[in-house]
């Protein structure tokens, strides 16, 4: 199957200006809980300068179902390779990485593995470890249980709320026309694969892996975030090497969403300073 | 009339006790009105709810998190979310789980949203029964996918086991085409021996393709096929079963040879299978008809009888697998009513078709055998020269098998062509003979006892003697796997028993000869 379809990939060639034609790419990769939709307010921001490429992850929104094996997408490598597979497939890079929450980390083990693919990448509200760790003093926010809680209320809404998501509906239609259809897609998931990568991702732990860092990066976290809180980004700016870290005023843990102007110019002045 | 009417209770009366529980919550989750249902099934007074506490404040950790993943991004982007089933903390610590349907409004240029919410205990519950069911299921299918496992390793190891003593009786027969047989009565039973080891070689092929067959992956061996001899040979398979049952057979081939682009044993175990139904289907001193008719595009071979019939609602049933059609007389003819569905998946694989017709109940029954002919004309194929001539080979021959009766009859065989041949019976020996006998090629056994054929084919390729030889993997496990893993022990070529003795020969000759 092609990358593209397996992953539903979408491109935007740069609208206008003279970048236009020899344009930065920059690659959005979204993260647990939602599909490529989740970028419909940051992502526009920046068709006036870059090349953009959207994509679904495995298992996630519009892409191949039936590619997402259990086994390999039990780890964050297996997300990280594929990016690095759009990546290849829309042209290759350098290319500017934005990414969130989880998808942070998979992004990081690409940039690891094939360093020469990215320029820059964009951290929203990512965390290397969501459990506490008593042994070292880390605080990730949660404990065991809590996580075990979460995948319980995954458990308890398979029936109501992702249940009526017939995969039917999310095959192959692609990205659904912004506004009713909208409704109808936004978000939906296998459930049994939403467990699954739920699993994966809270009980991820991805510390020991930040040193081996090289590309610059920028972590942008939430003022009052709930699932990555503040000393998570102090915690990554101190152990990331490479990286910078802005505090955006925002409630939630979606500042592309919530805070999509906020987190521009978070972003736009960090690429400034790369000159990207 | 109107004023004996009782008032309605005003608004705020139904919403302070509606059925629901019903919540106004600002853009940050705040809650700025709550009715009594809802501080009720929580325990909370309405001020300590209102401006104090946010929804979120109210969930389970996990409740919060998916708040946070799912319900948010649903509400920004299509502004409503319904039937989120989620935990909620009584003022008490208790949980108890709650249905939330919410939509997002602006009311005076502020956006708040509203929340509607249920108990949904016994929801809960249901909903948890079928997860354990799910689950149920889930660990029920893996069951099954490791008992189908199970059938088809058994399968593999039958087939195995079956091929093991049709190795020496196929090197038997090799020696007694090679030797001399003056009597004809030897010579015939020397014919029917080939043919019937011939035919079970085949059934034990088919008996590896089971698997594949019920996954609808049965290979056709096609070869250019003269129907007439095929016809025959069906005839005489049933032949005697008929004449115990008193019945006339009558025969009307076509008069001009039919070449078929078939597979011939598949074509003779569907003639033979429409025959053996016919006969099983008749009651005694009947009478069977035979018909063989050719139009331009495609061949009909049909098969009447003057037995039982079928009556006209079964007939579109005698081709199911295991047809339940008058079971107590199927058991009593000893059938399990594979035959007509397995006439049937064949004859679509050939491109053909089966059809049933019968009068009724006691009325006879014909069966109808529909198969295309070629539209290229086919000729016979150019007969091969399997006569070998004794005493023309060179050539040394190791053969190392721990079933005697294979070794000793394999190198019986290859004696007679003229090749020096040694034997031994495991691996152990096996090395020894090579180190003195230095044979130049060695047909190897892969099941030896204590030592396997792969072992004994790495160790003799790190010894003088076996570093050059030409190594052959004679084995029962004919599958894929099989052959790859004998090419990365070392082998040459890979042989499954039993070995066709032409080809072994000629494959010998090949590498002998470009040594």
């Amino acid at each position: 199957m092609r990358i593209e379809d397996r992953n539903n990939v979408r491109v935007s060639e740069c609208s206008a200006g003279p970048q236009a034609g020899a344009a930065t790419t920059m690659v959005f990769m979204h993260g647990f809980g939602c599909d490529q939709t989740m970028w419909r307010y940051l992502e526009p921001l920046f068709r006036p300068c870059y090349r953009t490429v959207l994509f679904d992850l495995v298992g996630s929104g519009g892409s191949d179902l039936s590619a997402y094996d259990v086994d390999s997408y039990a780890r964050l490598d297996a997300h990280g390779a594929d990016l690095r597979q759009v990546i290849h497939a829309v042209g290759g890079g350098p290319v500017i990485c934005v990414s969130h929450s989880v998808s942070a980390m998979s992004a990081l083990l690409a940039t690891i593995a094939e360093p020469g693919l990215f320029s820059a990448q964009v951290m929203l509200a990512p965390s290397p470890c969501y459990i506490d760790d008593a042994a070292t003093g880390y605080r990730g926010g949660f404990s065991r249980a809590d996580i075990d809680d979460l995948l319980d209320a995954m458990d308890s809404n398979y029936l109501g709320w992702s249940a009526s998501m017939a995969p039917a509906i999310m095959g192959a239609s692609g990205q659904p026309a912004l506004g009713e259809d909208l409704a109808n897609s936004f978000c939906r998931t296998d459930p049994v694969i939403a467990r699954h990568f739920a699993q994966a991702t809270f009980l991820s732990d991805h510390r020991a892996t930040l040193p081996r860092n090289s590309t610059p990066a920028l972590i942008v976290q939430c003022s009052d975030d709930f699932i990555a809180p503040l000393p998570v980004g102090d915690y990554l700016r101190e152990m990331l090497p490479h990286s910078r870290l802005h505090v955006v005023e925002n409630m939630g843990h979606c500042p592309h969403m919530s805070a999509p102007d906020a987190s521009y110019r978070a972003i736009r002045h960090f690429l400034d300073g790369l000159h990207l | 009339m109107r004023d004996t009417m009782p008032s309605l209770p005003d608004t705020n009366t139904l919403f302070q006790h509606a059925a629901c529980g019903l919540l106004l919550c600002t853009a940050d989750g705040t809650i700025v009105q709550a009715n009594a249902t809802f501080c009720g099934w929580l325990g909370y007074g309405a001020r300590e709810l209102l401006g104090k506490k946010k929804l979120q404040d109210l969930l389970t950790i996990g409740g919060r998190m998916f708040h946070q993943t799912h319900w948010l991004p649903l509400m920004q982007v299509q502004g409503s979310v319904s039937e989120i089933l989620l935990d909620m903390r009584q003022r008490q610590g208790q949980s108890i789980p709650m249905l939330f349907n919410a939509v997002r409004r602006v009311h005076e240029g502020v956006r708040y949203d509203e929340v509607a919410v249920f108990v949904a205990s016994d929801r809960r519950k249901y909903e948890q029964q079928l997860q354990l069911a799910r689950k149920e299921a889930g660990e029920l299918n893996e069951q099954l996918a490791a008992a189908d496992r199970r059938k088809d390793e058994f399968l593999a190891t039958l087939a195995h086991e079956l091929r093991n003593p049709l190795a020496p009786m196929r090197n038997v027969l090799e020696v007694l085409r090679l030797v001399q047989l003056d009597d004809p009565q030897l010579r015939w039973a020397r014919d029917v021996l080939g043919r019937q080891i011939g035919h079970m070689t085949h059934l034990v092929d088919d008996l590896t393709e089971v698997s594949r067959i019920t996954r609808g992956r049965l290979e056709l061996r096609r070869a250019s096929v003269e129907l007439a001899p095929v016809v025959d040979a069906a005839l005489h398979s049933v032949a005697e079963l008929a004449a115990q049952s008193g019945h006339k057979v009558h025969v009307e081939q076509w008069p001009q040879p039919i070449w078929l682009d078939a597979d011939a044993t598949r074509l003779a175990q569907m003639i033979s299978n429409l025959l053996t139904n016919a006969v099983k289907y008749t009651p005694a001193n009947g009478v069977i008809w035979l018909d063989v008719a050719c139009t331009q595009h495609e061949v009909r071979i049909s098969v009447r009888d003057s037995g039982i019939g079928i009556a006209p609602e079964h007939l579109d049933k005698v081709f199911d697998l295991i047809s339940q059609l008058e079971p107590a007389l199927s058991r009593a003819q000893g059938g399990l009513g594979i035959g007509l569905s397995l006439v049937r998946g064949l004859a679509e694989l050939h491109g053909g078709s089966i059809s049933a017709h019968s009068a009724g109940v006691g009325q006879g029954s014909t069966f109808e055998l529909r198969l295309p002919l070629s539209a290229v004309p086919l000729q016979a194929p150019a007969p091969v020269e399997r006569r070998l001539l004794t005493g023309t080979r060179e050539g040394s021959v190791l053969v190392i098998d721990d079933s005697a009766d294979a070794a000793e009859s394999l190198a019986l065989a290859l004696d007679i062509l003229g090749y020096e041949v040694r034997t031994a019976y495991d691996g152990e020996a096996g090395i020894a003979a090579a180190q003195t006998f230095m044979p130049q090629v060695i047909l190897l056994d892969i099941g030896l006892p204590h030592m396997n054929g792969y072992e004994v084919a790495r160790l003799l390729r790190s010894e003088p003697c076996g570093k050059d030889a030409i190594l052959v993997a004679v084995t029962g496990w004919g599958q894929d796997k099989d052959r790859q893993m004998a090419s990365d022990a070392g082998f040459d070529l890979h042989l499954t028993k039993p070995v066709d003795f032409y080809e072994l020969d000629a494959a010998l000759q090949k590498m002998l000869q470009a040594r």
